[in-house]
């Protein structure tokens, strides 16, 4: 073949297009990079990562990790991570519960419930984050009383303006039985409902599914978890000066910021419920219906999991913006990886590109990894066609 | 042999300048504030007595005074200046990146942010050190009362830091609460949510008016640390830094030799002192030196004062902040201010 026809061959084009683009985002990038260096180094800027075995020395109110003031910025870093994570996840799912209950609320048959769903999703789609972060923030303080008028559940949790403060332990050994014994017990119960399923499907017996479940996902960990919080030693809380000493505290920033990102991001879900569930054809309803289904088995098994491939896509989306918006908590001190990693710790080095770098990663990783468990999610619930 | 050449070319050059006009470093940041006409300065958000705009927008403030000392060395006019106001975390960049010719905004001198983040720190205009405001119900007489305690600060800052230390240091259980800026943590602190704000004196001073009753609140005597604070470059243009750092000197060494924005012209023709007529600009050619007009220091002192009429001007006797002169006193008279002579 001869080297012009080569050129003329559309694979071989494609090819040659493909690697002309990549080699030059490649480019581009190593050139911001060895600028950004070259200037800096001139502007006497320190760069590297050295900086991240530095001792910190920055105090953090809420840790779920073992950091301490004295630890390492890196130590610091995965702080900043674990609290970014835990009020995502969290808003996470409790957008999503919230989000299906005002959504089909909004479906509902009952003129005011509808109207208040309503008004509400048109209330909550038009107004700023911030101003529902900083509303809640302002609104959790002033309503808690004062440490001295904290209000007492049963003498081991205190609720006051500095937090929740709850009984905490220093050893988890017997939450680590209740775990198996909980673990042990789901996977009983999906071996049972599979069996049933067959059954049903070989003979048309009905098993009693439902009251297993109960059984097992229910009684099984609250028990579980009863004699596991018997069998630890405690350390409760006991008001000594400013504040209640001992036990964890869940600060305002917490709540704060879940209730934001979780009364917000459940307008958006609401909508897009109410969508799917109106995407799926109404000959489906009505088929189910003159087969003899009740309204809540036509909802379960025949509306709900039609809705859900509709729903999947721009609920991944939602789920993204509740991880990318918890970074609003940098608004109200709650100590995420914006507001230690790029607040303080920026502060304290100057290392503005590595530490941006860094934080842009997380965000990056953890957004990849929703986006993938989506993708499977939907994988197994997209319709089958034959 | 090529290096001889070059060796007897910059011994020639050095021989052949004293002939012409004494040539003077480069300055790109001193022909760029000439040529703009304006002093770019980054200076606090809003720090009653420090940096503090009022309602029509005119800065007031110690750290302002001397960025407009600065204008009338550089451009013969105090007002020719622009204020950036910068928070804790907006500073660095600003200045790294050009967008201000320096900060003066109750910045803490400190190691790491001298060798790390390519900053020059040119003297100390005040003498700060860290404290914390309470609630006079809460019964606090010292920092060592507040075990158990939540405090509220700006992340970023040295109080965050030094806080932190100075409790793990006693084994205190103190909660430190970071937020973004030094409003929002006053804010939170007089919602309730902590039990003590921490900040320096003289910057509690002022951010205590700030608080819904101010009169509830006092501010611990005893600091916890020393802070001096003082005007911020960044690396390089050697000449221009030293004009920041003399007209600093220049400020202080003024009250020093008693010359006022009232006596600055009779000083001028009638002093016999020749320090004074040098910093003034009768004797020698001390502003030419540096690239300046030779009246530098006696436009800046004649249209904003000696260090003394700014300070009591702004925090001190005759302000609303009347903070004591203490440490940000001649050294003469107790304090800690000493400046390099002219000459």
């Amino acid at each position: 073949m001869r080297l012009s026809a080569l050129l003329y061959d559309k694979k071989i084009r494609d090819l040659i297009y493909q690697v002309a683009v990549l080699g030059g985002l490649v480019a581009t990038g190593v050139y911001f990079v060895r600028n950004a260096s070259e200037n800096m180094v001139k502007a006497g800027i320190a760069s590297g990562f050295d900086f991240l075995g530095r001792t910190s020395g920055i105090d953090v109110p809420f840790v779920l990790t073992n950091y301490q003031p004295s630890d390492s910025i890196l130590a610091l870093f995965w702080a900043g991570v674990a609290n970014t994570l835990f009020v995502s996840l969290i808003a996470m799912v409790l957008a999503t519960v919230l989000g299906f209950l005002i959504g089909l609320a909004r479906l509902s048959n009952h003129w005011l419930l509808s109207t208040l769903a309503g008004g509400y999703i048109e209330f909550v789609r038009n107004i700023p984050l911030l101003f529902f972060v900083l509303f809640w923030y302002f609104g959790v303080i002033a309503a808690l009383p004062q440490p001295r008028e904290s209000i007492g559940f049963f003498g081991i949790a205190f609720l006051n303006n500095r937090g929740l403060t709850v009984p905490a332990t220093e050893s988890l050994s017997a939450f680590g039985w209740a775990l198996i014994a909980i673990l042990i017990a789901t996977l009983a119960h999906w071996t049972y409902a599979r069996v049933a399923k067959a059954r049903k499907e070989a003979t048309g017996q009905d098993a009693p599914v439902m009251l297993v479940g109960l059984v097992l996902l229910i009684g099984v960990p609250v028990l579980a978890l009863v004699v596991a919080s018997i069998a630890t030693q405690w350390s409760i809380p006991a008001l000594r000066g400013f504040n209640y000493r001992g036990g964890f505290v869940i600060i305002p920033e917490f709540v704060a910021l879940l209730a934001a990102l979780v009364t917000y991001t459940a307008g958006f879900i609401a909508e897009i419920v109410r969508g799917g569930i109106q995407a799926v054809v109404k000959g489906q309803r009505e088929a189910s219906y003159a087969l003899g289904l009740t309204r809540g088995q036509t909802l379960r098994l025949i509306i709900i999991p039609q809705a859900m491939r509709v729903m999947i896509p721009p609920m991944t989306s939602q789920y993204l913006n509740v991880l990318k918006n918890s970074s609003f908590g940098a608004a109200i001190a709650y100590p995420d990886i914006v507001s230690l990693f790029m607040g303080s710790a920026l502060n304290n080095t100057g290392q503005a590109i590595e530490i941006i770098a860094m934080t842009l990663a997380v965000y990056l990783v953890i957004g990849l990894a929703v986006s993938a468990l989506m993708n499977v999610y939907n994988e197994n619930t997209k319709l089958v066609t034959r | 042999m090529k290096k001889t050449t070059l060796t007897l070319l910059a011994l020639a050059g050095m021989a052949a300048a004293p002939a012409m006009a004494q040539t003077l470093a480069p300055s790109p940041t001193l022909d760029a504030i000439k040529a703009r006409g304006s002093l770019e300065c980054g200076v606090h958000l809003g720090l009653p007595g420090f940096s503090f705009a009022n309602d029509k927008g005119e800065w007031t403030g110690l750290d302002v005074d001397y960025c407009k000392a600065l204008a009338a060395a550089i451009l013969g006019d105090a007002n020719k200046v622009k204020f950036t106001p910068t928070s804790v975390q907006q500073r660095w960049p600003i200045l790294q990146s050009g967008q201000v010719d320096l900060l003066s905004r109750n910045t803490t001198i400190t190691f790491s942010r001298n060798a790390s983040l390519g900053i020059n720190f040119q003297g100390i205009n005040f003498y700060e050190g860290q404290t914390f405001i309470v609630r006079k119900s809460a019964n606090v007489k010292a920092a060592k009362d507040l075990d158990g305690a939540s405090v509220c600060v700006a992340a970023g800052s040295t109080e965050e830091k030094n806080a932190a230390d100075w409790f793990r240091e006693r084994s205190m259980k103190v909660t430190i609460t970071n937020f973004q800026k030094n409003d929002d943590a006053i804010a939170a602190y007089d919602a309730g949510r902590c039990d003590a704000y921490t900040a320096g004196i003289g910057a509690l001073a002022g951010q205590r008016a700030k608080l819904k009753v101010p009169g509830d609140h006092i501010i611990l005597a005893e600091p916890i640390s020393n802070d001096p604070q003082g005007p911020v470059t960044r690396y390089g243009d050697e000449r221009y830094q030293a004009v920041v750092r003399w007209v600093l000197n220049g400020m202080i060494a003024a009250e020093a030799l008693g010359v006022t924005s009232k006596n600055v012209d009779d000083m001028k023709a009638n002093s016999k002192n020749a320090e004074v007529r040098r910093l003034l600009g009768a004797e020698g050619n001390f502003g030419a030196m540096l690239g300046l007009s030779n009246d530098w220091m006696y436009n800046a002192i004649k249209q904003v004062g000696n260090y003394a009429e700014s300070y009591d001007r702004t925090v001190g006797k005759d302000s609303a902040l009347k903070i004591e002169r203490g440490q940000n006193q001649l050294w003469t008279k107790g304090g800690l201010l000493f400046t390099p002579p002219f000459q």
